[in-house]
């Protein structure tokens, strides 16, 4: 049975994840084959094989790649980065030291808990909405019919509504302004990689934060230490060949609904 | 003194995760109890520790850690010990798979119903400019509203019917995959067991019409299986409230 990469338009987890695939040289240690979806056709909910559905059905990241081995979906992007770097050709996305590898984790964390929630709706918002909008109501409700979390359905219908309060708006964009401060700070003493060596927070970090820069470009004036950390990143051949997979012009402007805001304020 | 002190609360939820995953490991600490409910956490004295006021917190020398899913990990890979992570890269993928679910969508939903039907009550019989003063020494806004949210139960019915539906749902859930592996995620006890169990542990009797031993016998052939590991014996005694008397439970033959 093969192993197959399901993704979508190389922005956000999907980007990440291509990215950290032939970085780690994971796709020739499993063989994996990549195959594009339409994420916001709702493709990712009827793929052929799954046989455990339930990462894909229920993970955190919302419309994310999805990697299939011998029928079990597996999802969210830092974990299969952690994967494909723990399986592939001994070139580490990881560091050893338990206290570094920590400080990763962490960084990663932040960026999936604060960033990514605040990028998807505001990429969404600005990308996603006009499609779903055109949808007839029979076609919409069809498409997210197969969609089996109720939490995950709700952010496809505010996509769909292009509905968002200001103050979470603002919100949002606080939240982009926080990453790419945290970015130029932590870069602030010449490092070439955020943690130093090149890891995952890297390609998370760049994956969550390229499609902010034509959505809130005050975020990234005058931060020219993460301007330039971005262009290294772009520049490494992994996240080339993840951009030569773009089916669009502006991949970055590709978005699907993603993880949902924090409940509790 | 211990190389490693970590700052906690009760064996339970998040405090309970670092304290159990230390003493699985068998690494010697010292245990700072930190009263979440008397806002200890918010004191200057903590805050000099981790400046966000959050619990738990783990020093180790000159390190300081926090978020209890990644000291957990910290400490299974500094350590030698048990290791609590499977030998297999997919089943650590599941294990971690796991822990970010129950960390993200399922456990702040056990939380908001904890608050708003046993917590918030008892906390609100306090001086309320007390518990404004409590409120106003939270260093992080975002930490602010929630806990202004829990403390006062402003939660909406829409927000406890959601948090009700996870609940539900998670249980169904664990009790599914429960029956495909002995352990959460893989084929070996790990961190994603620890996690599971703080956060779990109460199940059978915060939701009886949603967990039993006819309803839900994986969930508690797990709960029990953890249960009687001493680590969790010797971590649950570190407990200082009656809500650890609430793992008692499972030493009833028939739930």
């Amino acid at each position: 049975m093969a192993t197959i990469l399901y993704h979508g338009e190389p922005n956000g987890p999907s980007l990440a994840v291509l990215a950290a695939m032939a970085e780690t040289g994971a796709d020739v240690a499993l063989d994996i084959e990549c195959h594009a979806m339409d994420l916001l056709g709702g493709k990712r909910h009827t793929l052929p094989g799954v046989t455990e559905p339930l990462a894909r059905d229920m993970g955190v990241e919302g419309e994310g790649p999805v990697l299939v081995i011998e029928g079990e979906a597996m999802t969210e992007s830092v974990f299969l980065a952690q994967f494909f770097d723990e399986v592939g050709d001994g070139t580490s996305l990881q560091p050893e030291d338990a206290y570094a590898h920590w400080e990763m984790m962490m960084w990663c964390r932040q960026i999936t808990e604060r960033l990514s929630p605040a990028a998807s709706l505001l990429g969404n918002l600005a990308t996603s909405h006009q499609r779903l909008e055109a949808l007839s109501e029979d076609a919409f409700a069809a498409q997210v019919e197969p969609i089996v979390s109720a939490d995950l359905k709700v952010r496809w219908d505010l996509v769909r509504d292009g509905e968002a309060d200001d103050a979470q708006l603002k919100d949002c964009e606080a939240k982009v302004m926080q990453a790419v401060e945290r970015c130029e700070k932590q870069l602030a003493d010449g490092r070439e990689w955020l943690m130093g060596a090149l890891t995952i927070a890297d390609f998370e970090t760049f994956a969550w934060l390229v499609g902010m820069e034509p959505i809130v470009p005050e975020a990234f004036k005058g931060k020219s230490e993460t301007q330039a950390w971005m262009k290294r990143v772009k520049a490494r051949p992994s996240v080339q060949a993840a951009l030569a997979r773009a089916t669009s012009e502006a991949p970055e402007r590709s978005w699907a609904p993603g993880p949902e805001i924090n409940r509790w304020g | 003194m211990a190389e490693v002190t970590l700052y906690h609360w009760e064996p339970n939820a998040n405090s309970g995760k670092p304290m159990l995953a230390l003493m699985e490991k068998g690494v010697p600490f010292d245990s700072h109890y930190i009263d979440m409910l008397n806002f200890d956490q918010h004191r200057p004295e903590y805050l000099a520790i981790n400046p966000q006021g959050t619990i738990p917190a783990m020093t180790h020398g000159d390190k300081v850690l926090v978020e209890s899913t990644a000291i957990m990990e910290y400490v299974n890979e500094c350590f030698e010990g048990p290791d609590l992570m499977p030998a297999d890269a997919r089943d650590r993928w599941r294990v971690r798979w796991w822990m970010k679910f129950m960390d993200q969508w399922l456990a702040p939903s056990f939380s908001m119903i904890g608050w708003s039907v046993f917590i918030g009550p008892v906390v609100r019989q306090r001086d309320p400019a007390e518990l404004e003063a409590a409120i106003e020494r939270i260093p992080m806004p975002e930490r602010r509203v929630s806990w202004r949210k829990a403390i006062y139960g402003t939660f909406s019915e829409a927000e406890i019917a959601e948090s009700q539906r996870r609940v539900a749902m998670g249980i169904a859930m664990l009790e599914k995959e429960l029956g495909k592996r002995e352990w959460l995620g893989s084929d070996s006890y790990s961190l994603a067991d620890i996690n599971g169990f703080n956060l779990a542990y109460a199940i059978p009797l915060s939701q009886p019409e949603l967990s039993n031993d006819e309803l839900t016998p994986n969930l508690l052939r797990w709960l029990r299986a953890i249960y009687a590991r001493k680590a969790v014996k010797d971590c649950w005694a570190l407990g200082r409230t009656d809500m650890v008397k609430r793992v008692t439970i499972l030493e009833q033959e028939r739930i």
